[in-house]
This record gives C-alpha cells, sequence and structure tokens, in this order.
C-alpha cells in the first residue's frame, strides 16, 4: 500500500512538470506579480502612516512576511487539485478508481501530494534569491531547528487544506459544479489565513476568534514558527488545534462520501 | 451589425435557459463572488484600520474604486470569462474548426457565445455597491463626471477582455491547459490595488503594454480629481493599440492552428 501511495505520489509529480514552458513563466511571473503588488502597497501604506512599525512589523519584517507566506502557501495548497474531485463524480470517472486497489481517497491526497513538487522548486529557488532582490531584516531568527518545526507544521497544514477542501468537492454528488464553492474557500483562506495580510493586522477580538478556526493555521501559523515568533508551547496548542479540525472535517468527509456514494449513479455526464 | 445583434440574442437565450438547469452551480456562484466582494473590502478595512492614506487615497476613495472594478470583474465574468475558459480545449481538441466554419467573426463567436446568466446576478449587486459606495462619499461628484467614469469603467472592462484575450491566444503554440491565463489572474492583482502606489517603470509597464491600472484605478481618478483629458485620451490610445495587437495575435494564431488535436 505504501510503496502504491509513493508511486501516485510520482506519477502526480511527473505530470505537474510536464509543461515546462508554462511552469516556468508562471512561476517566475506569478511570484513577482504577488511581492509587486505587496511591495508598493506597503511602501505607500508605510510612507502614509510615518510610522516604523506596523502590526508589530516593520517595513523589512512585512516583506520577508509576504516572501514566506508566497511560498508557504502554494506548498500548503498545493498546485491545481481544486476540483478534481468533484469533476471525477461529475463526469462518472469515479467508478474507476472504485475498481483500484487502493482507497480513493487515499488515492486523492497522494496525487495531492505529488503536486508538491514544483511550489517546493519555488521555496527553494525563491527563498534562495529573495535576500539579493529584497531588504529582509538585518537579523533574522530562522534557526535550524525552525526550519525542521515549519516544515512538519507546513505538512499538517497541507493535510489540513485538503480535508477542508474536500468535503465542499464532495458537494458534487448533489450539485453539478462545486468549482465556485472551492474557490470560495480559496478566497476566504487567503484572508483569514494570513495569506494576504498578516493576522496581527486584525483587531483583537478578531484574532482570538481567528484562533479558533483552521483558517489560522493554515498559512500564518507556519510562516511565524519559521520567523521564529512562537514558542514552543504555543506551537504545541496551535498543532493540537490542527489536528482537531483535521478530525472533525475528515469525519464530516467520511459522513458525506458514505452518504453520497449511495446516490453515485456512475453515470456521468 | 443587425445579424451580430440577432446572434447575441440567441446566445443569452440559451445561456439563461442551461443556467436554470443548474439551479445549485447559480446560487453557488452568486455567494462566491459576494464573497470575493467581502474579502476585499475586509482587506482595505483592516488595512485602513492602521492608515488613514494609501496612495493618497482614503477609505471612501478606495471604496468607490473598490466597487469599480467589482462591476468590472463582474461584466467580464458575466459576459467573456466563461468563453476564454473554454477556447483552449476547443485548440488542443481540434473543436476550434466548428467555430472557424460559422459565417460571423470567429473572434467575436468565441468570445461571446457563452453569457453566464449566473454572474448576470453578481453583476447588478456589484452596480448595487457602486451606487451605494458613491452616495456615501462624503464629497459631490457632477453628472459629467459620473457619466465619464461609468464610460471609462465600460472601456475598462474591454481593456480586461482584451488582456485576457493576449493570455489565452499562447495555447494555439503552447498547447498547454489553459494558455496562460493563471499567469492572467496573477497579473490582475495590478488592478485591484490603486495606481498612485505604483511608480517608476512598473507603473509605466502598467499603464501601457499590460494597462491594468486602466481598468478600474484610471476611471476612479476621474471622480477624485475632477474631468482630465490626459486620462482619456491615454485610456483611449491603449485601448485602440491593445486591440490592433489582439486583431494582429489572434489571426496569427490561427494561421498557426493545425486542426489536429492533441
Amino acid at each position: 500500500m505504501t510503496l502504491l501511495f509513493f508511486k501516485i505520489v510520482n506519477l502526480e509529480l511527473r505530470k505537474q512538470m510536464s509543461y515546462r514552458v508554462d511552469f516556468w513563466v508562471n512561476t517566475v511571473v506569478s511570484f513577482f506579480a504577488a511581492m509587486g503588488v505587496m511591495y508598493f502597497l506597503w511602501d505607500a501604506i508605510f510612507t502614509a502612516s510615518e510610522t516604523e512599525i506596523i502590526g508589530g512589523y516593520s517595513q523589512k519584517e512585512m516583506i520577508l512576511y509576504y516572501v514566506l507566506v508566497i511560498l508557504i502557501a502554494k506548498l500548503v495548497r498545493g498546485s491545481n487539485q481544486m476540483t478534481g474531485i468533484a469533476g471525477d463524480i461529475y463526469t462518472g470517472e469515479l467508478t474507476k478508481y472504485h475498481l483500484f486497489p487502493t482507497p480513493y481517497l487515499t488515492f486523492k491526497y497522494a496525487e495531492h501530494l505529488g503536486s508538491l513538487l514544483p511550489a517546493l522548486i519555488q521555496l527553494v529557488l525563491f527563498g534562495a534569491l529573495s535576500p539579493f532582490i529584497f531588504a529582509f531584516p538585518d537579523s533574522l531568527n530562522i534557526t535550524p531547528l525552525s526550519i525542521i518545526t515549519c516544515a512538519n507544521v507546513v505538512l499538517l497544514a497541507n493535510l489540513l487544506f485538503f480535508t477542508l477542501t474536500l468535503p465542499l468537492q464532495l458537494v458534487a454528488f448533489w450539485a453539478d459544479n462545486v468549482w465556485s464553492l472551492v474557490v470560495m474557500n480559496h478566497f476566504i483562506s487567503g484572508l483569514l489565513g494570513g495569506a494576504m495580510l498578516p493576522l496581527e493586522l486584525f483587531p483583537d477580538w478578531a484574532r482570538t476568534v481567528l484562533n479558533f478556526t483552521p483558517f489560522a493555521y493554515l498559512y500564518h501559523f507556519p510562516v511565524r514558527i519559521l520567523t521564529g515568533h512562537i514558542q514552543a508551547e504555543q506551537i504545541w496548542i496551535g498543532v493540537g488545534v490542527m489536528i482537531c479540525w483535521i478530525i472533525i472535517l475528515s469525519a464530516g468527509s467520511w459522513f458525506i462520501w458514505r452518504k453520497g456514494n449511495k446516490l453515485y449513479t456512475g453515470v456521468g455526464i | 451589425m443587425g445579424r451580430y445583434s440577432k446572434l447575441y440574442l440567441y446566445f443569452l437565450r440559451f445561456s439563461f435557459s442551461r443556467a436554470m438547469e443548474f439551479r445549485l452551480d447559480f446560487f453557488f456562484r452568486i455567494v462566491m463572488d459576494t464573497v470575493y466582494y467581502a474579502v476585499h473590502i475586509i482587506f482595505f478595512g483592516v488595512i485602513y484600520g492602521h492608515t488613514s492614506m494609501v496612495g493618497g487615497w482614503n477609505f471612501d476613495q478606495v471604496l468607490i474604486f473598490m466597487c469599480g472594478f467589482f462591476l468590472v470583474d463582474a461584466l467580464h465574468m458575466t459576459v467573456h470569462a466563461n468563453n476564454l475558459w473554454a477556447l483552449p480545449e476547443y485548440v488542443n481538441k481540434g473543436h476550434l474548426d466548428y467555430y472557424l466554419i460559422r459565417p460571423v467573426s470567429s473572434l467575436f463567436f468565441l468570445s461571446h457565445r457563452d453569457f453566464a446568466a449566473n454572474s448576470f446576478v453578481n453583476l447588478i449587486i456589484a452596480a448595487s455597491m457602486l451606487i451605494w459606495a458613491i452616495l456615501r462619499y462624503p464629497g459631490e461628484f457632477s453628472p459629467l463626471q459620473i457619466m465619464v467614469f461609468l464610460g471609462l469603467l465600460l472601456n475598462g472592462a474591454y481593456l480586461y477582455w482584451l488582456i485576457h484575450m493576449c493570455f489565452v491566444i499562447p495555447v494555439f503554440w503552447t498547447h498547454s491547459a489553459h494558455g496562460f491565463q493563471m499567469l492572467f489572474y496573477s497579473l490582475k492583482q495590478f488592478a485591484e490595488r490603486p495606481d498612485p502606489i505604483f511608480q517608476g517603470l512598473m507603473r509605466r509597464t502598467l499603464t501601457t503594454i499590460l494597462p491594468f491600472l486602466l481598468i478600474a484605478s484610471y476611471p476612479a481618478r476621474i471622480l477624485f480629481e475632477g474631468l482630465n483629458t490626459t486620462i482619456l485620451i491615454h485610456s483611449g490610445l491603449v485601448s485602440l493599440g491593445l486591440t490592433i495587437f489582439l486583431l494582429w495575435f489572434w489571426n496569427k494564431a490561427l494561421r498557426s492552428y493545425s486542426s489536429a488535436s492533441s
């Protein structure tokens, strides 16, 4: 089973790299576009506010935050697996997977993991280049321990994102097109997960609420661990919350999966 | 012109009847776009909790700008987006042949045949939000300013389609799943921010070659800075230049289309 799982990961990995021109153009331009927008926006905000610190961030720390959050968010989301499961249900492709010797959802998670290689390449490439392009803070708290902790939390965040998207995709058993639901999740998790703004900028009451949701642990949490801003005790609490959400969302998905499978006809469109 | 109008009415009729078949999707898409609007307003709301100005614009001004952008985006989602998403598949599977043999402009047909009736509701929501943002603005605008603003937003929607199309057409050569559409959506972020924040070479690029700042930000400046002929001439010339480029690019792409599916 484990061997099969890694074969699926490998297959997806090769599939992701098949359109190389697309990959490199998208990779380079999308990173610099996202960074360009954030750089100019925050430069304008710091200039207008005439202060050196906003929400606990200096301008250099803010830039570092965005470089890291853009790269880590790609690792958490994977690439383009947004409607794969819904598509299989809608087109009737799911029938094929019922004959496979591995559970369908395990197969899909293996594909999701396999799609991470492009994001990993981007992380290494832009992570190495960024200090030469952008002005980072003079002293960084990134240590080998914070890197290892962050890597583990990113893996967990990746699973959390998968379980967060899964029940939305399974709605395809009842609805014809759930693309909008998945995109909606993308917007909400981007804002409430810290991909659009560091969560420290939100009002205190909002931050308190966010700490109980799965969103706060998707992007903001791993980045703050990497930069050494979260203490060991808070990391354990955060990991605990993430595991609780993964269990809740998996149980919910399993329930929807069982219900949906009873309705599934395999006819497709 | 009459023939094209009649054809478009047929497109509308088919699109609405199809949308009514998928009622849940109809509802989901309305909610999705509403969430998109809310996320961007909250984004700026949080930022303005820490500063009073961004690029010289206050929150009321940014709200009008963003609602203007929502209107342009809703227009694009309603009229063009579905068609542009489908184009790479037609090219890659060789289905484009069916559209090239019709006695109408292939560019018109392929860009307009699928009217997203479910996004039409969002168009109404976005228009309502723009009216609300203008009404709550503490200053006053003359009727002429508002008319020019709306005219430039329409031009912005046209530019939006032109730019998007330029990112889809490379699929004739790359044969990838979406052309460079992901790239377009990455670059689209520039259109979602006020233009005064961009400086230097970046600003020149975003107002000429990739005119994202002309989509909603330049039109908004007509309201805040008064009628400005430079903005009108600039927007007109860039739209004309990009139209000429798109027609040339489309014809070049069609010449390289082999009809073979891949």
